[in-house]
């Protein structure tokens, strides 16, 4: 490699994301008017330059680079309107310069293994901002603090950005300042990289053009390595092998652009970066300019904020630069000044929301013709007519699933959230009682919604996982097929299947609805585990009640009905097997019961009578765990299948002193799971509680108090002062017992808390009746 | 009448004005200062700056001492205020040495800090602009010898700075009268048919207190007239240690008086205030009650002050924590009875399990804290 001639190219260092940077690099090359403009980026996006010049695109764009073979592996490289990268581009562009990239491409740089979080591949700023993993405080951050400043930013913008610096001064400044920061040790895959845009600048060169007609702009570390001659070819082959990859350009936006900061590729503060580079790096008229919008901003949320203050604001960080010896305001003089005038020494509201808009919440846009792929495209074609959000800043709404026009958007967000496409995420359902309670965004519970509250927010990742996702299909449809598909066959028990059958319905694929109905009904017949049995019959039965409508699937619902039937039936057969599990297996199988039952009552065609016998022979066995048993009583009497008289009865007998403390004990652990209001009314069943609590014996009763307190433990508030009431009528204690009083006279919040949630109970029973 | 003896701050020898205190440092300073000076100034920003921060190096032999410990942007932003045409008002809780810095900016900037109106519910216009002397005026008539200038009036004439101290305990119409002073910068008096223009150099420092803040709100209007610069309450324990160990040392030097305490007990006074502060004890395992007193970085100064007397005139000559608990006491709970509570819940559940000179305290206090 002919590292002489290396140094007679025309080199220029940038910082990337630099206003100053650029406006001095135009200067440049105007004076230079080079034929070949090489600027650092992936080598195989150079087809993309022409898309990255068109008029019709508008910074902030990035390419992204992604893996083809279904590793999830993408990166991008961002560009705003003031990056020196894009704008030599331009240039090259609007004088009839060639424009390409030079660094290695897209696959290899996916293949090497670096930790750039995310997006980032640009993780080698010159300035060195990278964050250093083993030292607490990097080099330059270290340097800027030597030097007075805060922070690396307020140090670089002082010294490169405020600064009017012509191209002669300027390049040797940022080399020299470049080569301070390569002094400690260069990581290899930066010397590789160093080895191999080199030689694409020679093979630039041999082939034909004079190398003073050659412009490199590259990141200011990788300059000083060129022009110190401090590249060894060797270093290439050291690169790994590419993997298969593709490129293409999608819209980016300034909050990530500044989340960007710290891996050197990002701004603290895109929005005014961009302000002063459309006024020419006047960095006086950006902070008057954001100075108004601040003061524009604080008036619409009422706050008196006049044009006087805005002048004071401006005149306290102009001089404030000059007391700091900076030849234009910053950020930092921005903010203090700001604090000090417009929001009186109060600095809440510029960081509750006055900040966010110098980072701005832009989004760029790419022109049409770099042919969107077809996800991508219906993404923004919904998007856009369904009115949903398109900015890069979090919007709410709310979706009422009556009209066919929301539940295609209802449709179209689940999709994506099934697609695994980050846009938007369900915030609950407009009433909070079924919140928490299912805790899912699809499922069961999205099946009995009738409205949907969700929240959206447009960021890149957006757009990235559109490209990324076509390898599984061309429309929102097929991805989402695709993947329930793939969920299908790696589904084991009824329940998974059941889910996936849901989740088709809910994203109104009809394709899997009718796969999904075959795979549960396979897994039906050889699941033997009662949980997953009733999850499915659960999810079967909701299908029935609700239909599947979305799903427009040719299956019918009778296939849904009979297969829901036939479910159920297989699972009330496992009843009893399930029912005498060991302790530890205990929780899952309640929780089985309890939906069989729910299931039972609720679904006209599931076998009610077959069901009700089950619950009796559970509450008759001693050969079940008690806690099924108890569970099985409570559930009957609440189904009016059992009169008062004889729950007392049976409550007694399970807790009379021959059976085993820690049988009873769990029995009431299932007994109570019910709702315990309705038994602790009931004088009988208290009685017999206390008749039992009475006769253990101490050396019984230690040992058995975990589980009588974990059984004790699930009552309320409300459910203890009836408790308390019945005991004191059983004892006929009357008004004596201080404490027994205090908890009687507790009828405050908790109550109604209680009553309220009760009456939702009674609501939700009202809805599956309806 | 007696309305200047009230809102003048009479400066006793036993405490010299800044100016007279660090006369050497801001000599120093100005000898050595090439930077230019906005007009009226008796020094250029930067060596304000200086002599509010401190330098690590002497200037002309002499060493710059830090009268301010903290944040360097928020003094340099109420130095450039004070460049402006805008008064500076100083805003913070109670004891952030927000006088204290006002008083060191005048002293840096017009060369006296002497020109104070002390903002109190009795405050009148005439504190702030002018009242008569009324024996001259029954015999002369309005002249201008039987004129009194207020501290601001007298700040105007001469291009310096004027110090209003507690604006917010004076009543807003009170308040508003400084409108016109600080945007004109006129007083007019009818009776002499004169208008005195203030000279280049003169502006305005006042200081609120955030606990009075809705006392007296002050007008928008006023408000607009100003730059606000929050002085925030010392969050970092080694600092406030710093700072307390240096002002209780100036303070035992200034009244002649007192022992210096051992630095372990400074160390235990201002953990127990940071904590007491912050609610929480410094490992975030203990959550204590914060009492209602206000317990600034002044606060402690005087607590420590107060314990090396204390030791000194009736104790061992050394300070011990039996002096440290009967001077917190005293500081800690003012009058309201939850604050006994707070600091014996704090005794209890944290300076009881704790070792060394905690469990002193935690044995004296427990006698003083009883009732």
């Amino acid at each position: 490699m002919d590292l002489a001639l290396l140094s007679r190219v025309r080199h220029f260092p940038v910082r990337h994301h630099s206003p100053r940077t650029t406006a001095v690099l135009l200067k440049w090359l105007e004076r230079v008017k080079p034929a070949v403009v090489l600027v650092e980026g992936p080598c195989d996006a150079t087809a993309l330059v022409d898309v990255l010049c068109d008029a019709q695109t508008r910074p902030p764009v990035a390419i992204l680079g992604y893996r083809t073979d279904g590793t999830p592996s993408s990166s991008l490289w961002p560009f705003a309107a003031y990056s020196p990268e894009y704008q030599a581009l331009k240039w090259a562009r609007a004088n009839g310069a060639r424009a390409e990239f030079i660094d290695i491409p897209v696959g290899v740089s996916l293949a090497v293994d670096r930790h750039a979080p995310g997006l980032g591949v640009e993780s080698e700023a010159p300035e060195g901002s990278a964050p250093a993993p083993d030292e607490a405080v990097p080099l330059t951050e270290a340097f800027a603090r030597s030097q007075g400043f805060r922070s690396f930013e307020e140090f670089w913008e002082a010294s490169f950005e405020a600064p009017d610096w012509s191209p002669e001064q300027f390049r040797p400044v940022l080399t020299a300042w470049a080569d301070v920061v390569n002094a400690g040790p260069r990581p290899g895959y930066h010397r590789q990289r160093d080895a191999f845009m080199a030689r694409k600048v020679l093979e630039v060169v041999a082939g034909g053009v004079a190398p003073d007609q050659v412009a490199v702009v590259a990141g200011a570390a990788h300059t000083a390595a060129f022009l110190a001659g401090d590249v060894d070819p060797k270093e290439e082959a050291k690169l790994p092998e590419a993997g298969p990859c593709a490129v293409t350009v999608i819209p980016y936006s300034f909050p990530r652009l500044a989340e960007q900061l710290g891996y050197g590729a990002g701004n603290r503060a895109p929005h005014f970066y961009q302000k002063a580079h459309e006024a020419n790096c006047d960095f006086r008229r950006a902070t008057l300019e954001v100075l108004l919008d601040f003061a524009a901003h604080l008036r619409m949320r009422g706050f008196s904020a006049s044009l006087s203050d805005v002048l004071e604001a401006y005149r306290l960080a102009v001089t404030l630069s000059d007391l700091r010896e900076k030849s234009a305001p910053g950020l930092d003089e921005l903010r203090e000044a700001t604090v000090a005038t417009l929001c009186r020494g109060d600095a809440t509201h510029v960081d509750s929301f006055l900040w966010k808009s110098v980072i701005g919440h832009e989004v760029g846009q790419v022109a049409s013709r770099i042919g969107q792929n077809s996800l991508q495209a219906e993404f923004w074609r919904e998007v856009g007519e369904r009115r949903l959000p398109r900015t890069d800043s979090p919007e709410t709404f709310s979706l009422r699933l009556n009209n066919p026009v929301e539940v295609g958007s209802s449709v179209f967000l689940h999709r994506l959230r099934v697609a695994g496409i980050p846009y938007a995420s369900l915030s609950g359902t407009g009433s909070s009682r079924k919140q928490g309670a299912e805790g899912e965004a699809g499922g069961y519970a999205a099946l009995t919604r009738v409205r949907e509250s969700w929240q959206a927010q447009w960021t890149p990742s957006t757009d990235v996982a559109l490209v990324e996702k076509i390898v599984l299909g061309d429309s929102l449809e097929g991805v989402t097929t695709r993947v329930l598909q793939e969920r299908l066959t790696q589904a084991k028990t009824t329940a998974e299947a059941a889910d996936v059958l849901l989740e088709s319905v809910i994203t109104g694929c009809s394709q899997t609805v009718a796969q999904a109905l075959k795979a549960c009904d396979a897994h039906a017949a050889t699941d033997a585990d009662l949980p997953s049995l009733a999850n499915a019959a659960r999810a079967l039965s909701g299908l029935m009640a609700y239909g599947t409508s979305r799903a427009h699937s040719d299956v019918g619902d009778e296939a849904v009905a009979a297969l829901g039937e036939k479910t159920f039936g297989r699972a009330l057969l496992r009843v009893r097997e399930a029912s005498a599990c060991a302790p530890e297996g205990v929780p899952p199988v309640l929780d089985a019961l309890r939906t069989l039952h729910e299931v039972a009552l609720s679904q006209p065609r599931a076998d009610k009578e077959g069901w009700l016998t089950e619950a009796r022979g559970l509450m008759e066995s001693h050969a079940v765990h008690p806690a099924t048993s108890g569970l099985a009583t409570g559930l009957l009497y609440l189904a009016r299948e059992l009169p008062e008289a004889e729950v007392a009865l049976e409550v007694g007998r399970r807790l009379s002193a021959a059976v085993e403390p820690a049988d009873a004990a769990a029995y009431l652990e299932g007994f109570l799971q019910v709702n315990a209001l309705v038994l602790v009314k009931s004088r009988d069943v208290v009685k017999a509680l206390d008749d039992f609590l009475t006769s253990v014996e101490p050396e019984r009763f230690r040992q058995t108090l975990p589980v009588l307190r974990r059984a004790l433990g699930a009552l309320g508030a409300t459910e203890r002062r009836y408790l308390m009431e019945n005991v004191m009528g059983v004892r006929q204690l009357k008004d004596k017992g201080r404490a027994v009083k205090a908890v009687l006279e507790e009828k405050d919040k908790a109550t109604l808390k209680d009553l309220s949630a009760d009456l939702g109970k009674a609501l939700d029973d009202l809805d599956d009746l309806l | 009448m007696s309305d200047r003896v009230d809102s003048v701050q009479l400066m006793p020898d036993i405490r010299l004005p800044a100016e007279a205190k660090y006369k050497n440092e801001l000599d120093a300073l100005a000898a050595h200062d090439d930077k230019p000076r906005p007009p009226g100034w008796a020094l250029s920003p930067r060596a304000v700056e200086t002599y509010i921060l401190g330098s690590p190096k002497p200037v002309g032999g002499v060493a710059i001492t830090p009268k301010y410990v903290g944040d360097k942007g928020l003094i340099q932003v109420c130095i450039a205020t004070l460049a402006s045409d805008r008064a500076l008002m100083l805003v913070g809780e109670p004891g952030t040495a927000k006088s204290w810095l006002s008083e060191h900016l005048s002293a840096a900037i017009s060369g006296t800090s002497a020109l104070v109106v002390q903002g109190t519910a009795g405050t009148s216009e005439d504190h702030i602009k002018y009242s008569w002397n009324y024996a001259l005026l029954l015999a002369q008539g309005p002249t201008p010898e039987a004129l009194v200038p207020s501290p601001i009036l007298r700040a105007m004439r001469t291009g310096k700075f004027a110090r209003f101290e507690e604006v917010t305990r004076t009543s807003p119409e009170i308040q508003d009268s400084l409108i016109s002073i600080l945007s004109e910068k006129q007083v007019s008096v009818p009776e002499l048919g004169e208008v005195t223009s203030a000279q280049r150099g003169f502006n305005l420092i006042a200081t609120a207190n955030t606990r009075d803040r809705g006392v007296n709100e002050m007008s928008a209007a006023l408000k607009r007239r100003f730059n606000f610069v929050t002085v925030p309450v010392v969050e970092d324990l080694e600092q406030e240690i710093q700072i307390v160990t240096k002002r209780e040392a100036e303070l035992r030097s200034d009244y002649q008086v007192g022992v210096p305490p051992p630095e372990e007990l400074s160390r235990v006074l201002l953990t127990l205030f940071h904590e007491l502060r912050k609610g929480v004890t410094k490992d975030g395992k203990t959550k204590v009650r914060t009492p209602g007193a206000v317990l600034s970085t002044a606060e402690a100064i005087s607590v420590l002050f107060n314990s090396s007397i204390l030791a000194q005139q009736f104790g061992s000559g050394t300070v011990t924590s039996q002096e440290l608990a009967a001077s917190l006491v005293g500081a800690v709970v003012k009058e309201q009875e939850d604050d006994v509570k707070a600091l014996r819940e704090y005794m209890e559940t944290v300076a009881k399990g704790r070792t060394g000179p905690w469990k002193e305290l935690y044995s004296a206090s427990k006698k003083l804290l009883r009732g």
